[in-house]
């Protein structure tokens, strides 16, 4: 995309299938933001107004210990989320910044939106 | 259902003074119970003997006659279960008849009425034990609670963590579930307890390793009512960064507990153990430092995520209203149940000589009195004193004659675990009861120990471990 070149961030995203998708961000775009600009399958909900956990992804702990302590409500939604690890965050609430420059993300393989059928949820 | 005939037969027999008296002699208390007949008046005219007991009629037509049986035996094995308060009844009965909505429906007044009840009761369990209402997580009982804190912990947190400690005098369903942990490839340290129960602190700080993700300490032991240092535990896990879980169902309610305090970060509470309903329990599960669980039933997602299935109203509004009244009245329960526990202790000990309290005998719980009597085999007292519902050990293992674990780990030998019997007192124990059972304790044993050829031996001065016992 054009603007990329004023992005001066780079986010690696991991699918469910394990393909990886490498995207450009600004400083305060959250992963929602991003998923939704290059159409990645990334759910949300209740859009990005913490009352889901859809939008659940896996850091890695070397970027999860740069990030921002969860606060109760992210917590108390991250209870709610499929396959939780200790380094799970809602996506709407990871905004970037430099600290967070080659951040990766992995999907987790499901959601609480059960979906059985195959379908793929799209963005509002 | 009785025949009216029948029914009228039983109530002239009740009513009888003679026969009263009499079946009150037999019993070591009598208790009463409802017939109810139906109500109608060609009855009245019949069954003269109805009017004399001048019964109640209620709203359905129903005459009720309090009439006497022989008694039950005296209940003192509160630490299996507690009977449950009046109270407790009837803040439940609304929800088991008229409001029966899903407390999870969202769309209508049955819901909205009935989860409101959960989150009231989810207040009064959070009050008792000055913790936050999101804290709390209902869930079947302290044996869920404590699967839910163990295993849910540790599989949480196995990529990082695979060291778990507790002690050896938990409750079976803490040692299983750390046995099948173990099997799945878990490191598991029991800590052994000092002569009168309680841990070495010394000993448990050092047990601690970095890769220790649970320490798992119960507040108040089943057995023998030893309450361990729960505040010095919590403040060790907290600086090491340990999770700390104590399985709380025999202190909860009966002995303060705060789980800020005492820096608990897990708790299991049992409703039937606090004068509450049997099937519904609590586990506490702190938020900030957050602790996570890996949820061992998966569905819908009720109960924070943590436990899945439909929250049943009328248990944990029972569970809300015992917990409710554990908070008005637990220093007055203390004070009573202190007083019968000494009433009783003092009254066995200066009647029959080499009797053992196990247990610590200041750090403990006084409704829970384990006593040993030298050179009587415990189950043979238990038969003996049939009108009294006592036990040798704990509700799940009392079937079998292995000797006590908690006892063993107590460094007691065999033949003294063998010998010990639980005394459970509690809310509605009266003195008279007390009296009753210490003199029928004190004459069973003593009538046992004159059966006894080892007793006889001990009289004579015999020292029984230098006896060369020849083999069968």
């Amino acid at each position: 995309m054009f603007f990329d070149l004023y992005r001066p961030y780079t986010v690696h995203f991991i699918t469910p299938e394990g393909e990886k998708i490498d995207v450009k961000a600004t400083e305060g775009d959250t992963m929602l933001d991003l998923a939704q600009r290059y159409d990645i399958e990334l759910e949300c909900a209740c859009e990005g107004s913490l009352a889901c956990s859809t939008c659940h992804v896996i850091c890695e702990q070397e970027y999860y210990d740069k990030m921002e302590e969860p606060t109760d409500e992210e917590n108390d939604m991250l209870d709610l989320a499929f396959g939780l690890t200790d380094t799970s965050r809602l996506g709407c609430q990871i905004a970037m910044n430099k600290d967070l420059d080659g951040l990766t993300v992995k999907m987790p393989s499901a959601t609480r939106n059960m979906r059985v059928d195959g379908s793929k949820p799209t963005h509002h | 259902m009785l025949s009216r005939q029948l029914q009228r037969n039983i109530l002239k027999v009740a009513a009888a003074p003679s026969v009263r008296l009499s079946l009150a002699k037999q019993a070591p208390r009598v208790v009463l119970f409802s017939l109810r007949t139906f109500s109608n008046t060609a009855q009245k005219q019949n069954a003269s003997t109805v009017e004399t007991l001048t019964p109640n009629s209620d709203s359905l037509g129903f005459e009720t006659t309090a009439i006497e049986k022989p008694g039950r035996p005296i209940y003192l094995d509160m630490q299996a279960t507690s009977p449950m308060d009046p109270r407790v009844l009837d803040a439940m009965l609304p929800y088991l008849t008229d409001l029966y909505g899903n407390p999870h429906s969202r769309t209508h007044q049955y819901g909205w009425e009935t989860e409101r009840a959960v989150e009231e009761a989810r207040e009064q369990v959070a009050k008792l034990i000055g913790a936050d209402p999101k804290e709390i997580i209902f869930t079947s009982g302290a044996t869920e609670a404590n699967n839910l804190s163990l295993k849910g912990v540790a599989h949480f947190y196995k990529g990082k963590k695979k060291h778990i400690i507790t002690t050896q005098i938990e409750h079976k369903c803490v040692l299983e579930s750390c046995r099948v942990l173990q099997e799945e490839g878990f490191d598991v340290t029991y800590l052994p307890v000092q002569p009168n129960g309680l841990i070495d602190i010394k000993q448990f700080e050092e047990a601690i390793r970095p890769d220790t993700s649970i320490v798992s300490i119960m507040s108040v032991n089943n057995e023998i009512g030893v309450i361990q240092p729960i505040e010095e535990i919590g403040k060790i896990c907290r600086k090491n960064k340990v999770f700390f879980h104590t399985d709380a169902a025999q202190a909860v309610g009966k002995i303060p507990m705060d789980v800020n305090a005492m820096n608990i970060d897990l708790m299991s509470i049992s409703g039937h153990k606090l004068y509450g309903p049997k099937g519904i329990g609590a586990i506490y599960v702190r938020r900030r430092p957050r602790v996570r669980l890996e949820a061992v039933q998966s569905g819908g997602g009720q109960e924070r995520g943590i436990r899945s299935g439909t929250v049943p109203t009328p248990l944990v509004v029972g569970l809300g209203a015992a917990c409710k009244i554990a908070t008005e009245e637990m220093e007055y329960d203390d004070q009573r149940i202190s007083r019968l526990s000494k009433r009783l202790i003092d009254g066995i000990q200066s009647k029959v000589e080499q009797v053992v309290r196990n247990g610590d005998d200041v750090h403990t719980y006084p409704g829970c009195v384990n006593l040993s009597f030298s050179y009587v085999e415990g189950e043979s007292l238990l038969m003996a004193l049939k009108e009294i519902a006592l036990s040798s050990g704990s509700a799940c293992t009392s079937a079998s004659l292995e000797p006590s674990y908690v006892l063993r780990a107590l460094g007691a030998d065999d033949e003294m675990a063998h010998s010990s019997i639980r005394f459970g007192i509690g809310r509605f124990t009266t003195e008279a009861e007390i009296d009753y059972v210490i003199n029928h304790v004190v004459g069973h044993v003593n009538k046992l120990r004159d059966m006894s050829p080892l007793w006889e031996m001990v009289q004579e001065g015999i020292d029984l471990k230098s006896i060369q016992w020849s083999q069968h």
